[in-house]
């Protein structure tokens, strides 16, 4: 039975402990770091879209006085990217560009002036080629390639068949289709992208400090591309002002700063304007999804069909995994007997596309859930009893062989339902009001690494010395999400000490051991168990000494509250600091690590592409939407969200509300207002006047609840927080929409001229059809 | 995409005549708050050598109301326009439009005259170096072509201040000083209907007072954006009318967002002594839909932007009729 309770009036939680640090201005962001000496590097970006690159002439650029180097194409000639099978991308463009604004040559010099001046000074000739700026075009049969081997301009194909579709579809009572289409969006962290690379030219050593997510991923991509020793380079993350996924793979501006540190032999600065930030881009594709449904007349799934195109954008980069997440994040949320999948990655001349939370699932879901949400309208039923009649029964494994060991999305629905009045109140809207809802869910972490190397998918380490303090050194990057006071209770709780005992420090190559990363919501479960497992091993070296100094059998030590004792006797108890100094005698400063591997079992199905959602634990989310639209303009206003989240056990309950609420916030901007917009490529939105994010103004109240299921293998049963009560909000606001208006909108954004027209549609239509009422009568 | 601004001279004059006289030079502009002009210098879409910075002109930042009027200098913050008691009193739809401009840190710094003279914009105006000069630059801005309508001859940017149709329905006149003296003309004046210089101001010249009537409290604002802050209207709307016996006296309707200068719509002089019913509110949308000229300056369809300026038009006729 799990515990549902509200975020706010429950456990309270930590503030997290960089907290003070961040709000007092105290935290050192990559752009507040020690430039003293630091040339300014700049990127020469491609004012088209296709060409071919004829000729570049750097030389006026390179006699201007103040320029210390510059680097085109040449002087790297290997590929990147974060999937070792598709890694299509040079950090400056060599023979080709492939959309307007990819890095071509940068200039490292003593100003910002001077630099710009370099980059004014250098020549570039480029053959022009046709450019494809919609999947569409891109895919026409007479479409030049983007990519060698791609034919038809896929990056890849997916084909996914679970069950008897045919017999399911026959099954049904009623079958629906219907074609939606999202917008592309960016993931519009406040931060802009910076790095600070340093080359000593004596030692052929590099450091590199930047806004990455993915330290681990870089230290490889800056040895592959500038031919180092992977010893020879130290990268280090300084606090992190919002990644969402923008950060999760090696962008081309860290290579390039690298490449400029070391052409110049120093140390270079590389500070991305807002505009360029958007550029880099790696966000959510522009999709077209066609899905169908087959139901029964009491609510039952009986098939899916779906096909979903994604507008990847120029390069590869997680192309290959956002498609074929979009199809498997169709199962491990209900009991569904068919499911067909085709999935088609597209190249276009536009910025590569990316990871973003949420990552390949919110799309789908948007499609999923308004499909089901107008076929219960049609069937009579009410939404929650269409969920209530198709949920899953855990533990279970998936028609894709996904596992399912903790399911709490019951308790989530009846949180939900009960706080919005869902019962009183849908169907009784005032006009111009209404309430929609939705579900849905999103991995644990990545079952099955990127990089397959054998070794464990986390490892933390504790240093443990005479101040009585405890260091645990993580790799896990801290982005705002709060992984690293997660590892701080972690360790706390399992030695059953205090916060202010513990110090963590993260993200530095030279100090930390390897993380992946932060991505698919895996640093709580992994990280989380792999620190529980390392404060174990201390505890027990902790307890032998205790054991020792006491003359007591180890297995009568009881630690709790900072202390140790012998059983419930009585005896004196030896404080924590007591039992360090005893256990450092003879030892000195003691290291113990602590590690996490992913079973075989969890990591996916045995099909092409089976790994690609697998997860040791979904966490599950249900939210109603309460909304009003003006009809006569289109707006749309968003009165209140109740959602509720299963993450299986809240170890932080005050990190988990904020999660909570900022992902609904983030499903917000996508289903309201925000979208990336080009003109012939030319990214039309890259401000923060013209891609709109939600401001404080239309920022509802947020009701959030969390519901713990207490998975069997997460640390303290502990599931993610961070992304899976994103994908339910476009879904319940556009539903909320048709419950106010009566109209089904099949686009998001859902903004008030795409509104207008869909309500002016649907006048015209319910006009027509009272004409030829009339003319039948 | 340069974001720093190149080396300028800064001068504080003390005095609207010390002002005038240290704008006469090439290259120099006045700067009040700042929002619209620096944001635009960054883009490298204003150039200035030399910039007279307003704030210590005490003259510009007064405002006195008495039973013959209103007189707001130009250089008073919008965030003291929304809470000045008598502005709020006698003039409810300036504080809507002046509310509805940015957010709070903008409107703090941003000033009346500075609305009033704001550029007007276009997505392929508003944009940095490097994305103009890969768009083959635009009429308004080193090049020879409209990308909004190629084929004509002028520039269609969109006058974006939400203050003016406001100011222009209540009947506002505007107090100028230049290097000839002052001038005093109606706030229409100011503006013509060509994106690329919108405003009637000569160089040197400088906006410093808007003369308002004694009372304005029967008119509205309303602004379509797509989020509730730091959003240009897609379309604004101002309307002042008064009533007699249930019957119109007067009625006027200001347009923003959607010219390139803010637009008092012309035959609504025709509406007095009509009952406000269905009839008159259709006569209000089609006079609206007819005189707004949107186009595509904005992401935002602009069809959708006549519309929603004729639908707002409707709503606040009908509230201000007390319906």
């Amino acid at each position: 039975m799990s515990a549902v309770y509200k975020a706010r009036t429950g456990r309270q939680g930590v503030p997290l402990i960089d907290g003070v640090d961040k709000v007092t201005g105290r935290a050192l962001y990559t752009a507040d770091l020690d430039r003293n000496g630091a040339l300014v590097g700049r990127i020469l970006r491609s004012p088209v879209a296709h060409a071919e690159i004829v000729r570049i002439d750097v030389s006026k650029a390179c006699a201007l006085d103040g320029v210390a180097a510059i680097v085109t194409g040449a002087d790297c000639r290997f590929t990147y990217g974060v999937l070792p099978i598709a890694m299509n991308e040079y950090p400056l463009a060599r023979e080709r560009v492939r959309y307007r604004g990819e890095p071509v040559a940068a200039v490292a010099a003593i100003d910002e002036e001077t630099a710009q001046r370099a980059l004014d000074l250098i020549e570039i000739e480029f053959k022009e080629l046709p450019a494809y700026f919609e999947s569409k075009d891109a895919r026409a049969p007479d479409a030049v390639l983007l990519h060698d081997k791609k034919p038809g301009n896929i990056e890849r194909e997916v084909h996914h068949d679970f069950g008897d579709l045919d017999a399911g579809f026959a099954a049904a009572d009623l079958v629906r289709e219907h074609r939606v289409t999202c917008a592309e969006i960016n993931h519009a962290q406040i931060e802009p992208h910076a790095c600070l690379a340093e080359f000593d030219p004596v030692s052929g050593r590099l450091t590199v400090q930047d806004v990455s997510q993915v330290v681990y991923y870089l230290h490889l991509t800056l040895a592959r591309c500038l031919e180092l020793d992977e010893a020879q380079i130290r990268v280090i993350k300084p606090f992190v002002g919002g990644g969402f996924g923008a950060r999760v793979e090696v962008l081309n501006f860290e290579i390039v700063t690298a490449l400029l540190a070391r052409a110049a032999g120093g140390k270079v600065f590389m500070q991305l304007t807002r505009e360029e930030t958007f550029l880099t881009h790696r966000a959510r594709p522009q999709t077209d999804i066609a899905l169908r449904l087959g139901m029964t007349k009491d609510g039952r799934f009986t098939a899916c069909a779906c096909v979903v195109t994604q507008r990847g954008g120029a390069y590869a980069g997680y192309g290959v995994v956002t498609i074929l997440y979009a199809g498997a994040l169709l199962q491990g949320i209900y009991d569904i007997p068919a499911i067909k999948y085709d999935g088609y990655r597209v190249y276009a001349n536009l910025p590569p596309c990316g990871a973003m939370r949420g990552h390949g699932g919110v799309n789908t879901r948007f499609a999923f859930e308004t499909l089901v949400d107008r076929m219960a309208r049609e069937l009579g039923l009410d939404p929650f009893a269409v969920r209530r009649a198709n949920l899953l029964q855990a533990p279970m494994q998936t028609m894709n062989g996904l596992m399912v060991q903790s399911y709490g999305l019951a308790e989530c629905l009846d949180a939900v339902e009960r706080a919005s009045g869902w019962k009183e109140r849908f169907g009784r809207m005032p006009p111009g009001k209404g309430l929609g809802m939705a579900c849905s869910h999103y991995v644990s972490g990545s079952a099955k690494p990127i990089h397959f190397t054998g070794e464990p998918h986390a490892v933390i380490h504790l240093k443990l010395d005479h101040d009585g303090g405890v260091t645990a050194l993580t790799g896990a990057a801290d982005i705002g999400q709060g992984s690293s006071t997660m590892v701080a209770i972690a360790v706390a709780e399992t030695l059953g000490v205090g916060l202010d005992r513990i110090r963590v420090v993260s993200s530095d190559t030279a100090v930390t051991p390897k993380d992946n990363g932060a991505y698919s919501s895996r640093i709580t479960f992994m990280v989380g168990n792999a620190a529980i497992a390392a404060a174990n091993n201390l505890k027990a070296l902790l307890t032998a000494a205790a054991a020792r100094t006491l003359d007591a059998a180890v297995e009568e030590i009881v630690c709790e509250g900072g202390y140790f004792r012998v059983g419930d006797m009585g005896q004196a108890a030896l404080s924590f600091k007591e039992v360090v100094a005893a256990a450092l005698v003879d030892e000195g400063a003691i290291s113990v690590k602590g590690a996490f591997t992913c079973p075989v079992e969890f990591q996916g199905g045995k099909h092409r592409g089976g790994a690609v959602g697998s997860t040791m634990g979904f966490s599950y989310a249900a939210q109603v939407v309460e909304t009003s639209v003006d009809d006569a303009t289109g707006q749309v206003t968003v009165d209140k969200v109740w959602v509720a989240l299963d993450c299986g056990h809240a170890i932080n309950p005050l990190a988990v509300a904020g999660q909570i609420e900022g992902s609904v916030w983030m499903g917000m901007g996508q289903a309201l207002c925000e979208e990336t917009r080009y003109l012939n490529g030319l990214a039309a939105h890259a401000s923060f006047l013209d891609y709109r994010m939600p401001t404080i103004v239309e920022s509802p109240q947020i009701e959030a609840f969390v519901v713990e299921s207490h998975d069997p293998n997460g640390p303290f049963g502990a599931k993610e927080a961070s992304e899976g009560a994103l994908a339910g909000f476009p879904p319940a606001l556009v539903s909320a929409i048709g419950n106010a208006t009566g109209v089904d909108l099949h686009e998001i954004p859902a903004t008030p001229d795409r509104l207008l027209e869909a309500i002016g549609k649907s006048r015209l239509k319910a006009a027509a059809a009272a004409r030829k009422a009339r003319a039948a009568s | 995409m340069s974001v720093e601004l190149a080396n300028i001279s800064i001068a504080r004059p003390a005095t609207i005549e010390e002002a005038v006289a240290l704008a006469s030079g090439p290259d120099a502009r006045y700067l009040a708050g700042g929002t619209d002009l620096l944001v635009n210098m960054r883009r490298g879409i204003t150039r200035a050598a030399r910039l007279i910075d307003l704030a210590g002109v005490d003259a510009l930042k007064s405002i006195s109301c008495d039973a013959s009027g209103v007189v707001v200098g130009a250089g008073v913050e919008l965030a003291r326009l929304i809470e000045h008691e008598e502005i709020s009193r006698r003039f409810p739809a300036i504080v809507q439009a002046a509310a509805a401009i940015a957010a709070p840190g903008h409107r703090n710094v941003a000033t009346l005259g500075g609305n009033l003279c704001l550029d007007t914009r276009c997505v392929y105006y508003n944009q940095s170096e490097w994305w103009r000069s890969a768009n083959a630059w635009c009429l308004k801005n080193r090049g020879d072509t409209c990308h909004v309508a190629p084929q004509g001859e002028r520039c269609h940017a969109a006058f974006s201040g939400d203050l003016a149709p406001v100011l222009l329905v209540l009947g506002a006149e505007i107090e100028v000083a230049g290097p000839a003296g002052r001038r005093r003309m109606p706030l229409a004046e100011l503006y013509v209907e060509d994106g690329r210089a919108h405003l009637t101001l000569a160089h040197g010249e400088l906006l410093v007072a808007v003369h308002l009537p004694a009372d304005g409290r029967n008119a509205a604002y309303e602004k379509v954006r797509l989020r509730g802050a730091i959003d240009y209207p897609l379309a604004g709307v101002a309307v002042a009318m008064t009533m007699q016996d249930g019957r119109i006296e007067s009625l006027r309707v200001g347009l923003t967002g959607l010219n390139s200068r803010p637009l008092l719509v012309a035959g609504t002089e025709a509406f007095a002594g009509r009952a406000v019913d269905d009839d008159l509110l259709k006569a209000v949308d089609r006079l609206v839909q007819h005189q707004a000229q949107p186009v595509r300056t904005t992401l935002a369809a602009a069809h959708y932007r006549r519309l929603a300026a004729a639908a707002v038009a409707r709503r606040l006729v009908r509230r201000l009729a007390g319906g």
